[in-house]
């Protein structure tokens, strides 16, 4: 299911959507806009809205401006938010959910979002091995922005991964596997399927 | 049709602003009235209170009025220091049994003070908040009614006690006095225990614990006030210095799913009357008051408009998310201003949590009440009035009183 697009700047066909398909998005109807989440962010500086205007946003259906903003890719996942939350909505899941419904949809692809980049590299490290190697994920994220672009980065950051080496933060041999990668790769391959069929319901 | 009445005498809980106007409505229409106030004298928050909104009258003035309506009144009859422990039966014929804590000085006390004068311990002093401590020996405030002293239970049996009580001429203290119970037969019971502030401490980002100089709106009315404990200047708790950048913070645990789910409505005109305490001191004082929305009701927005044309009073729509101890030592309020989208830090000589109000207690007997824990109707059982009933200000609740009493009437007049 892709979210309706509106056919004006404001239309509430996309507020409608992300009540019902959004995970934690009947909750955001109780918002009350007094800007707890925004101020307890540790990083709501780095953050273009912010949670609180991005939920206002939400409801007056920008959807582009919503699925382009860096506020649901800078979100660190500390839950302070959703902790002070007076009306309890659970703010960091919509982000989450959010950020996907933008990578589905192309809006990460389109703005070049970094993080978005970054949450693929990570994703494919998890699914493949079960872990997390700190030294493919940040090749594979490196790379994403071109080949050029990969050793650019690659070389600026070549003392911090050496000292990551010496310090055992990072190896240079086989990648760590969890044991028995192929029930991982099963267990994946079902929950893709379960989303396929049910869209976002699933 | 109801069964006749078994009696017709009317027991009001609560010795505050709502049971003292509930008592004297019913006893001034010849009903018989027994008032049961837990502590040693009447006017419960209202006493403490430092002045009225929106006439910024003293409480004290209003207070003397009733007390002399009580003085006057021959069907009313006041227990202090007793508290309601049971009541069984129903509309018209009510028992209740009502338990009497010691408070080793009898009647015949003149409030000259000379048991003060030898006391030589100090306990904290409930009045004013625990903000400072008065002698063992003390009288609850300056317009206390009853005017008469109490001695702290910690030094009855003690040799101070023995000195306090040779110091009295009048040998009004009784140091054997023990807790004593009866039991009432009574046509109605009205139930006006009032309210008690949201706990600070349950707030923790806010850190009313740690930083001194974060305090509630019950504790600024007592520093306000010209008896409280800094004899009426509004000082840094920390350090006593003059308070003159100060922020009030609305809905400080109300509105809130994690403590108090609803609108205690009195805090918003509370805090407006706390810019004033603070402006009215200080003409240099600049005062910021954080809101998620003003509720001034009813015909308390002329209030708010007039301090809108305070140009140091500023009003920030923002719920501050955090308290943080600033680098010397001041409190620093954090948060996101949601009209223009800045995130702030920003340091004050003193910060005012507006807490809600969460009733004080409920009845000791089968009694319908909201999610809240408030009184509900009275078909029945008790009769709510006040803030027991919800969250209300001080005219609200006397007029909430005047109906509890007009209910209780009907029930025993039959």
């Amino acid at each position: 299911m892709t979210a309706p697009t509106p056919s004006r700047t404001y239309d509430l066909s996309f507020a409608r959507y992300v009540y019902d398909h959004i995970d934690g998005g009947q909750r955001l109807k109780l918002c009350m806009q007094c800007g707890a989440c925004s101020g307890s962010c540790p990083i709501g500086t780095q953050m273009d809205h912010g949670p609180r205007k991005l939920f206002m946003m939400i409801r007056a259906g920008m959807k582009e401006a919503v699925l382009t903003s860096n506020t649901i890719w800078n979100c660190v996942s500390c839950y302070n938010c959703v902790v002070r939350c007076p009306r309890q909505v659970p703010i960091t899941y919509i982000l989450h959910d959010l950020s996907a419904l933008a990578i589905e949809e192309g809006y990460a692809e389109a703005k070049k979002a970094d993080n978005a980049r970054f949450a693929k590299a990570f994703w494919w490290s998890a699914t493949v091995f079960g872990r997390t190697d700190e030294r493919l994920v940040t090749a594979r994220y490196y790379f994403s922005s071109g080949l050029g672009e990969g050793i650019k980065k690659g070389m600026a950051n070549q003392a911090i991964a050496l000292a990551m080496v010496k310090t055992k933060r990072m190896h240079l041999g086989m990648p760590h596997k969890v044991k028995g990668v192929g029930e991982l790769k099963a267990i994946v391959a079902k929950a893709a399927e379960i989303q396929a069929r049910h869209g976002k319901e699933g | 049709m109801n069964p006749k009445p078994q009696s017709q005498t009317v027991l009001v809980v609560g010795g505050g602003i709502g049971g003292i106007s509930a008592a004297l409505e019913a006893a001034e229409t010849g009903c018989e009235v027994v008032l049961i106030e837990k502590g040693p004298s009447l006017g419960g928050r209202v006493a403490a209170l430092n002045r009225y909104f929106p006439k910024m009258c003293h409480p004290t003035c209003g207070l003397e009025i009733n007390f002399q309506r009580i003085k006057r009144n021959p069907r009313l009859k006041v227990f202090t220091m007793s508290e309601v422990t049971a009541i069984t039966g129903g509309p018209g014929n009510f028992k209740a049994t009502i338990v009497t804590r010691p408070r080793y000085v009898k009647p015949n006390c003149t409030a000259c003070g000379d048991c003060a004068k030898v006391a030589t311990s100090e306990v904290a002093d409930a009045f004013n908040y625990g903000l400072g401590t008065v002698k063992a020996a003390y009288l609850p405030h300056a317009m206390a009614f009853p005017m008469r002293y109490v001695l702290a239970p910690e030094v009855a049996g003690t040799p101070e006690g023995q000195s306090i009580k040779a110091a009295c001429k009048v040998g009004a203290i009784d140091l054997d006095e023990q807790p004593t119970h009866f039991d009432l037969s009574v046509g109605a019971v009205i139930w006006a225990t009032g309210w008690q502030p949201y706990p600070a401490t349950n707030l923790t980002a806010y850190r009313y614990d740690a930083l001194a100089d974060v305090i509630t709106n019950v504790e600024m009315e007592r520093l306000a006030a010209h008896d409280g404990p800094t004899k009426g200047q509004i000082l840094r708790r920390s350090d006593g210095t003059p308070a003159k950048k100060v922020a009030l913070i609305q809905c400080a645990g109300s509105r809130d799913l994690n403590h108090l789910p609803y609108c205690s409505r009195i805090c918003c005109l509370a805090s407006m009357k706390h810019a004033l305490y603070v402006r009215e001191q200080h003409p240099d004082a600049q005062v910021d008051i954080y809101y998620i929305d003003i509720r001034a009701h009813d015909k308390l927005e002329a209030f708010y408009r007039k301090l809108k044309a305070d140009g140091q009073v500023r009003w920030l729509k923002s719920k501050p998310a955090r308290i943080e101890p600033g680098a010397d030592g001041r409190p620093v309020v954090c948060g996101e201003n949601t009209l223009t989208r800045e995130v702030y830090a920003e340091p004050y000589d003193l910060v005012v949590l507006a807490t809600g109000m969460q009733p004080s207690a409920k009845p000791p007997m089968e009694t319908a009440m909201d999610d809240y824990g408030f009184v509900v109707g009275h078909e029945g059982g008790v009769i709510g009035a006040g803030v027991a009933t919800g969250p209300l200000d001080v005219s609200m609740s006397v007029q909430s009183a005047t109906a509890a009493a007009l209910g209780a009437v009907q029930a025993v007049r039959r």
